[in-house]
């Protein structure tokens, strides 16, 4: 029954720092004639503006070299089309980067687009932000659709970078030039997008049923990446290679589906409005799911937009361990301490915890009977500057000498206070340019 | 009984909405998850970690419930005084851990 899927797509990557093995395994089978990486997340972005402010040659994707040196070679072997937002902060650069890269590897005469547009940070005052902007932009990208993807695709481009765009139309776009042009078969592209955007999380990765038998950590550590054997309808199969371990089945199918869409009777991409109730899975073979039934409801007047605003200060983040007998004691003993000697920092600016107790889930965190043979006290505040995180870093180190008995293991970290503000701006204003560059 | 002995579920982010998604193993679970999974419970539960109302959308179709809290991570996930990066990947258990039935 091959003969009825008009085009294949995988799932090369599904976060900036995801497994780059799986990526090759896909393109050597030669089962796949396009796969989609997607290595933009939120925030990873603003290291690569910042990048590309002090060189304007930087700002790509830091990985790409090592992912796509053993990618492109068997990619070119078997024809099969790279998609990827590993341009991050500077497409255009990352374009000439993969060209040098294919002619270093021998891969010749591969064409590759760059697709640039999606940096709206000059239109700051045209985006609607959803909270007010309390601080200085780092930036501010608007999420690209498949619409812009697709010109280059149908130009016969092997590799195509951009930057921000919305997941699921890095693995659409190659689909939509064989698919039957009605705008159900769009939404279906865009729902095949959506469940292979995050790589593993469709084929058994992050994902529990309590009733059946967990993946062995080989499966796990092998977990085989999704490929989409889609209709020109836009109904799609889901499924691995035939050896991969993992597992793709009615609720790793479905539990991706909704995955971070909010309304699933409206899930907003750039390019349409998709309506997921109407989704049915069914099971056709082993790890093979039929989906069918995504519903286009509309074409969003406007696209999202990212924007990210530094806020003056850091978060200090630290950690002292206890174990032994009486470890939680003497860590609660640590915590009140420590709760006593900071007394007069802002409620809100803090918050002190244990590790092994209610570091995740606060208040949520259920209780068990069994005491933990170690625990480790948890402190994170926002600071104003250096000199404050030293103060809290301090403090907790002077509990090695001056709180309960055997505190160690100390571990910190500060981190930038970056925040992440959504706007929205008409999609007129968002120009994609084309830049080619040839191997 | 748990919502995790009928249910799987993931957690999700979006700014500083959290998203979490519960999908019934058969039809009969996903009764039971509809009558008690309900906006004022869910809420309750993940008010002791996040703050904020919640919103919910029933799927029957697929035999899911999704809940949206939108004002759950305040700044985003990098503004989170949390351990770590992501404690809202974990947020999903506040849900599998609640009794049904």
């Amino acid at each position: 029954m091959a003969e009825e899927f008009v085009y294949s797509v995988g799932a090369g990557a599904g976060f900036a720092g995801d497994r780059t093995d799986q990526a090759v395994k896909l393109a050597r089978s030669g089962q796949v004639n396009a796969l989609g990486l997607e290595c933009l997340a939120e925030r990873t972005i603003v290291p690569a503006i910042r990048a590309r402010k002090a060189n304007p040659e930087a700002g790509a994707d830091p990985r790409l070299r090592r992912r796509l040196a053993p990618l492109l070679p068997p990619a070119k072997q078997t024809g099969c089309r790279i998609v990827s937002n590993l341009g991050a902060a500077n497409p255009a650069a990352a374009g000439r980067a993969v060209a040098a890269l294919a002619r270093e590897l021998g891969c010749t005469g591969i064409r590759i687009a760059a697709v640039e547009g999606d940096d709206v940070t000059s239109l700051r005052d045209e985006i609607a932000w959803h909270e007010p902007l309390d601080g200085e932009l780092i930036g501010a990208h608007a999420y690209i659709g498949a619409d812009a993807l697709l010109e280059p695709i149908v130009s016969g481009a092997d590799v195509v970078v951009c930057g921000r765009a919305a997941d699921s139309a890095l693995f659409a776009a190659p689909l939509l030039p064989h698919l039957d042009g009605s705008p159900d078969a769009l939404a279906a592209a865009l729902t095949v997008g959506h469940l292979l955007e995050c790589s593993g999380q469709v084929t058994g990765g992050n994902f529990e049923a309590s009733w059946e038998t967990p993946l062995s950590a080989e499966d796990l550590a092998n977990l085989g990446y999704p490929i989409a054997h889609v209709r020109r309808d836009g109904s799609a199969d889901i499924t691995m290679l035939d050896d991969a371990p993992g597992r793709v089945d009615r609720l790793t199918c479905t539990v991706q589906l909704l995955y971070e869409v909010h309304d699933p009777s409206a899930y907003i991409t750039p390019d349409a409005i998709v309506d997921f109730t109407t989704v049915r899975f069914e099971q056709v073979g082993r790890n093979r799911v039929r989906m069918t039934g995504p519903k286009h409801r509309g074409v969003p007047p406007t696209l999202k937009v990212s924007g990210f605003v530094a806020r003056r200060g850091i978060i200090a983040d630290l950690e002292i361990g206890f174990a032994g007998t009486g470890a939680l004691d003497r860590t609660r003993l640590a915590a009140d301490c420590l709760r006593l000697r900071l007394s007069d920092w802002p409620e809100n600016d803090i918050r002190i915890d244990i590790v092994g107790v209610d570091s995740i889930l606060g208040g949520a965190s259920v209780p068990t009977n069994a005491l933990p043979a170690e625990t480790r006290l948890h402190v994170s505040a926002v600071c104003a500057d250096e000199a404050q995180a030293l103060i809290v870093e301090d403090e907790v180190y002077a509990l090695t000498i001056s709180g309960p008995a055997g505190g160690g293991s100390v571990r910190n970290e500060r981190r930038p206070r970056i925040d992440t503000l959504t706007g929205f701006i008409p999609r007129e204003r968002v120009k994609p340019t084309v830049h080619w560059s040839v191997a | 009984m748990k919502v995790r002995d009928i249910a799987a579920g993931r957690a999700g982010d979006k700014g500083d909405a959290l998203d979490l998604s519960v999908v019934a193993r058969d039809a009969e679970s996903y009764a039971l998850l509809e009558r008690t999974l309900t906006e004022g419970a869910v809420q309750a539960a993940l008010n002791r970690v996040a703050p904020g109302p919640v919103r919910r959308y029933a799927v029957p179709g697929l035999w899911a419930l999704k809940f949206v809290a939108p004002y759950a991570l305040p700044g985003g996930v990098y503004a989170s005084l949390h351990a770590g990066l992501h404690w809202q990947k974990a947020a999903i258990w506040v849900l599998l851990e609640l009794e049904v039935g």
